[in-house]
């Protein structure tokens, strides 16, 4: 990994960085056992990444932009179903955001950006499932829409 | 080599033109001796690498269609999962330079006498499998081919997720 590699990590970190906060927001809504349990292993695993990416970007020397104390949500979350909404969107961003970094990798920086990607791909089928949403894939996650 | 070249030619004499004429008249001597040994096996085309994924998602796709055949009950869950196949399949077929095969003859995964629960499980598994591939496929592929075989590998791990 080199400076090159900076950007889209850093891009990678504000999409995680703004899952931590969106989990905050969808946990709320929440009140199933399935629901909670899903919400709350999703939010430990983009902390673990995030954790991550602060690591390597100080490796690289890289100051990342300090995240924002709030962010505007795209819609009001008020309920079970908007709750869902925005954890299906917000994990494909994150997918979108992991994309651009397999480009700029090698090895095991790769594999492990594939597995953030994959993972969160995986989190939004199980959204999908959860929300009675159909289909519940998309043919080539991380690719913008 | 260029530049012995060159030198050598100028000692000669002879022009630039009329060697390039010569090598073009050798040329097209060569290819009138191939005529003769027609019976010759051609040189194997050399394989790419993204080959064994795009056959992996061709046999995916026909192994879903058996499986809607076999179980009709199963279409509505199945069928998006055999188009994202087919929709992999016309990507790296673009990305290989190869028209794709108008019907793929991929091995049976489904049993057809298996139940819908023996049917999803072997597709499941099938999935894993392929995901494997791409990942490994993945982390080989020069810059400009990770992004696509990453989403494909991920696309196949949702795959296994939705057949749970």
């Amino acid at each position: 990994m080199t400076e090159r590699t900076t950007p889209q990590l850093g891009a990678a970190l504000a999409a995680e960085e703004a899952a931590i906060y969106a989990y905050g927001m969808i946990g709320v809504h929440l009140v199933s056992k399935g629901d909670v349990t899903e919400a709350r292993a999703a939010e430990q695993a983009h902390r673990g990444r995030r954790d991550y990416l602060v690591g390597r970007l100080s490796q690289l020397k890289a100051s990342s932009a300090p995240s924002p104390a709030g962010y505007e949500l795209p819609y009001p979350v008020t309920d079970r179903p908007s709750a869902l909404k925005l954890a299906i969107q917000v994990e494909d961003g994150v997918a979108q955001s992991w994309r651009p970094v397999l480009a700029v990798t090698r090895a095991n920086d790769r594999a492990t950006a594939l597995a953030a990607m994959t993972e969160a791909a995986v989190r939004a089928t199980r959204w999908r499932c959860l929300a009675e949403v159909s289909p519940v894939t998309l043919p080539f996650p991380g690719r913008p829409e | 080599m260029v530049l012995t070249g060159a030198v050598r030619m100028s000692v000669t004499g002879h022009s630039r033109r009329r060697v390039l004429a010569g090598a073009a008249v050798l040329g097209v001597a060569g290819l009138a001796g191939c005529g003769l040994l027609d019976d010759e096996p051609k040189p194997p085309e050399t394989t790419d690498p993204l080959q064994p994924l795009l056959d992996e998602a061709l046999a995916l796709a026909a192994a879903y269609d058996r499986a809607v055949v076999t179980q009709p009950g199963l279409a509505t869950r199945l069928t998006p999962l055999a188009d994202d196949h087919r929709a992999h399949a016309a990507e790296l077929s673009r990305l290989i330079g190869k028209s794709l095969p108008s019907t793929s003859a991929g091995a049976s995964t489904t049993d057809p006498g298996a139940g819908a629960a023996e049917a999803v499980a072997d597709l499941r598994a099938a999935e894993q499998t392929a995901q494997r591939t791409a990942v490994a496929a993945c982390t080989a592929a020069s810059a400009d081919r990770a992004a696509l075989i990453g989403s494909i590998a991920a696309c196949r791990a949702t795959h296994a997720e939705a057949l749970r």
